[in-house]
């Protein structure tokens, strides 16, 4: 134990002593950060355009511009809505504040011209057109046809169809309304006959006893299992991907300072092999829990802001911790580890370089994938049949067994699958320890397969 | 054998077709230097790692103190590998301090003994300095400081010389001189046959995988053919003068002292007697030296010429390992 625990504490001050460590741990919460904080500016920044319609009544001008209004009287209510739901204390002020965080980026002007060979130096920039913002082009034109059915939008930029799809919007308002008033009824008639429809409210089956006390309604308890286990599930697959770089590193960078005959010496490969994982583990978990502790952080703030947000990460917290998810959890997670992290590892005692490695981490890469489309699949449908047959496969049990447990399998099918995930660890500890002797040891590399060979099967060494 | 920490009992290695190492048994007796020499590529690493059980052997059996090598047995035995490796990332300090612990050392006593070494070897300087940071020979003397930081009782040197400066080379010697004073056993491969000459109280020399000495220096010797070279004035026949006299006298390349001659020694006959029977002849002797014994005459005579010019190939030169 003395030996794993020097092995352990090496590689792992080593790796934490690293710039790129604190970097890496630095990064997540920046880039959350920098991300909210990009996505803002992008909203306010974007340029406010003007555009122009061709039409003889301008009754399509009038339509857009009051479906700019119904869109902004809109948002508004739901953030009203968001307000009052967790009970923040924002009256008239924060509600209009919000409001100007995204102001209207499109201004009618008045047509310079009234057709596209007239408007066409306007809309490719060469002149301008006056508006409430000053002279600026035209962004676009809207060009009614002389039969009155097609509303051509022209623009030297296509790529933003924000204002298209306003327009189109209010072409089908528009239409709604002539139909309607020529079926002679009003618009509020549509209005109506939709509050008349029946609602379809989701309701939870339970026990006569637990619907006694916890009622039928459907609520984040419920929903939770399903993205905890999913959300541990994404976590065990990102954290196997955040390994290959420090295990992959570290093998290679220990092979090329030629230091494996002086270690060999001193410890006994098992234990080398114990201590360099549990390093790596450890290195990854002491991100996992930077970043939690940051999450958490949040969410403690975030609870004492709003209370409500409290009750609802309450019963994720609660599932999290339950026997049902927490204990397969960690053996899938623990197995996973000893899997992928020994294959990883094997792997880099094979390479001199990083790009040796990447031609064999590839098929490891797309490997790793499919799990993750089982992953996708669950959130959806956690009794998939795709994620019952795939938890089969013991390389990709570690993530998906997880993900079933909310389904309650049945309970062989569970104890089976950690029982193979187990014997499938262990064949993969031996055949991964023989690959790691022959890469070590023996000199073998990728280019190498013989020696490879003859090295795994060359008999222990005391 | 009793006592003695190496032992190697008709041990092979074989890699795929290629034998490395075929039929090598040697005792390394408790407190000798001993010296295993060969050309690159005659298996001494192989043999050195099979010792360390590293690599594992395909036959015979390695006893090391008295056991097969583990990792209590390995715990007496400083290992400096022929390709030289240290975390470069890792200060000085560092490095010793780790390769200490893993040899059983407490972790003050590890610092302790890091602190000692350095500076008894002019590092303290670089005590904090990362190995990258540091010269190729200072790293090197890192790395043979780490070897012999748990005060080993059996030092194994796989080609400690390569790589150093004449300088380093000389401290290299007396360190290695000093660990046996200290009562340590030291077994060091070389392919340069004077360190051997200078330090080593026993031999073994390997060719192609194969062991082709093994003894004492002066028993090494012993396997020359004695001789003597004479010069004398041009046109005397040296030959014709000292046959008479028992001995036998070839003509050999003149050192510029007239005509040179080259007499090998009956059994039992020294140069001393060569040149007084020369004098006695009558010849106009310019020169005289006797012959000067050197372990390459002694792995040219037992493996021939065309062999023991690997010895004189590069250090680096393909050394068949694992």
């Amino acid at each position: 134990m003395h030996n794993i625990y020097l092995i352990f504490r090496r590689d792992y001050l080593g790796y934490v002593k690293a710039w790129g460590f604190w970097l890496s741990l630095a990064a997540v919460p920046i880039f959350m950060l920098i991300g909210a904080a990009f996505a803002a500016f992008a909203a306010q920044s974007s340029p406010v355009r003007y555009y122009t319609v061709v039409e003889p009544a301008g009754v399509y001008a009038s339509a857009i511009e009051a479906q700019f209004a119904n869109d902004e009287d809109e948002q508004a209510e739901q953030i009203e809505e968001a307000v009052e739901r967790m009970n923040l204390p924002a009256g008239q002020e924060q509600v209009d504040a919000a409001a100007q965080m995204r102001p209207r980026k499109f201004i009618e002007v008045p047509p310079p011209a009234r057709d596209i060979d007239g408007l066409r130096p306007y809309l490719l920039g060469e002149r301008t057109v006056s508006g409430p913002l000053g002279d600026k082009p035209l962004f676009a034109a809207f060009i009614m046809s002389a039969d009155g059915q097609t509303l051509e939008y022209w623009s030297d930029d296509v790529n933003v169809g924000t204002l298209r799809y306003v327009a189109r919007d209010a072409s089908r308002r528009l239409a709604r309304e002539a139909a309607l008033t020529g079926a002679g009824l009003d618009t509020d008639f549509v209005e109506a006959a939709e509050k008349a429809a029946v609602d379809v409210p989701a309701r939870r089956i339970r026990t006569a006893e637990e619907q006694e006390t916890a009622g039928s309604e459907v609520t984040f308890a419920d929903k939770a299992p399903v993205f905890v286990a999913g959300g541990l599930a994404y976590f065990l697959w990102l954290m196997i991907f955040s390994i290959i770089q420090y295990l992959l590193m570290g093998t290679i960078e220990e092979r090329s300072n030629k230091i494996f005959d002086t270690l060999l010496t001193s410890v006994r490969m098992p234990q080398l092999l114990a201590g360099k994982l549990l390093a790596v583990f450890a290195v990854t978990s002491t991100m996992m829990l930077v970043w939690g502790l940051f999450a958490l952080g949040g969410s403690a703030v975030l609870a004492a802001q709003v209370p409500e947000a409290a009750e609802k990460v309450a019963p994720f917290l609660a599932t999290v911790f339950s026997p049902k998810i927490v204990i397969p959890g960690l053996i899938s997670f623990l197995l996973g580890y000893v899997m992928y992290g020994m294959v990883f590892m094997a792997l880099g005692s094979l390479c001199d370089t990083i790009q040796e490695a990447q031609t064999l981490l590839s098929p490891m890469m797309i490997l790793l994938m499919l799990p993750m489309f089982a992953i996708m699949i669950a959130f959806q449908d956690p009794g998939s049949p795709v994620v019952s047959i795939a938890s089969w496969v013991p390389l990709f049990t570690p993530f998906l067994l997880i993900l079933r447990m909310p389904d309650d399998p049945p309970l062989w099918e569970v104890l089976a699958q950690m029982g193979l995930m187990a014997a499938t660890a262990l064949v993969v500890l031996w055949f991964a320890t023989k690959v790691y002797r022959a890469g070590a040891v023996n000199g073998a590399s990728v280019g190498d397969l013989g020696k490879m060979i003859k090295g795994m099967f060359s008999r222990k060494a005391g | 054998m009793a006592g003695s920490p190496l032992v190697l009992s008709h041990v092979t290695k074989r890699f795929g077709g290629f034998t490395a190492v075929s039929d090598l048994s040697m005792d390394v007796p408790e407190g000798k230097i001993i010296g295993f020499l060969g050309p690159n590529g005659a298996g001494k690493s192989t043999s050195l790692r099979m010792s360390l059980g590293v690599v594992p052997a395909d036959a015979g059996h390695v006893s090391l103190f008295g056991r097969a090598p583990d990792i209590t047995s390995l715990r007496r035995v400083g290992f400096l590998p022929e390709e030289r490796g240290l975390y470069k990332k890792m200060t000085a300090r560092d490095t010793i301090t780790h390769f200490a612990r893993l040899k059983g050392l407490t972790a003050a006593e590890a610092r302790a003994r890091a602190d000692e070494l350095l500076e008894a070897s002019g590092l303290e300087e670089f005590a904090r300095a990362r190995v990258s940071k540091l010269s190729k020979g200072m790293a090197q003397k890192v790395q043979i400081l780490s070897t012999l930081a748990h005060r080993p009782d059996f030092l194994i040197l796989d080609e400690p010389f390569s790589g150093l400066d004449p300088v380093n080379q000389q401290v290299l010697e007396d360190l290695i001189r000093g660990e046996h004073a200290r009562g340590a056993t030291i077994l060091f491969s070389t392919h340069v046959m004077e360190h051997a000459e200078r330090l080593c109280d026993g031999i073994v020399m390997m060719a192609r995988g194969r062991k082709v000495f093994d003894g004492t220096l002066a028993e090494a010797f012993a396997t020359l053919e004695k001789g003597a070279s004479i010069d004398v004035e041009e046109g005397f026949d040296l030959a014709a003068a000292l046959t008479p006299k028992g001995f036998e006298a070839q003509r050999a390349a003149s050192r510029g002292y007239g005509d040179a001659w080259r007499i090998v020694l009956p059994a039992g006959r020294g140069p001393q007697d060569a040149l007084r029977a020369a004098i006695e002849a009558g010849a106009p002797v310019t020169g005289f030296a006797p012959d000067e014994a050197r372990l390459r005459d002694v792995f040219v005579t037992l493996v021939g010429e065309a062999e023991a010019a690997a010895l004189d190939a590069p250090a680096d030169a393909a050394e068949v390992t694992a």
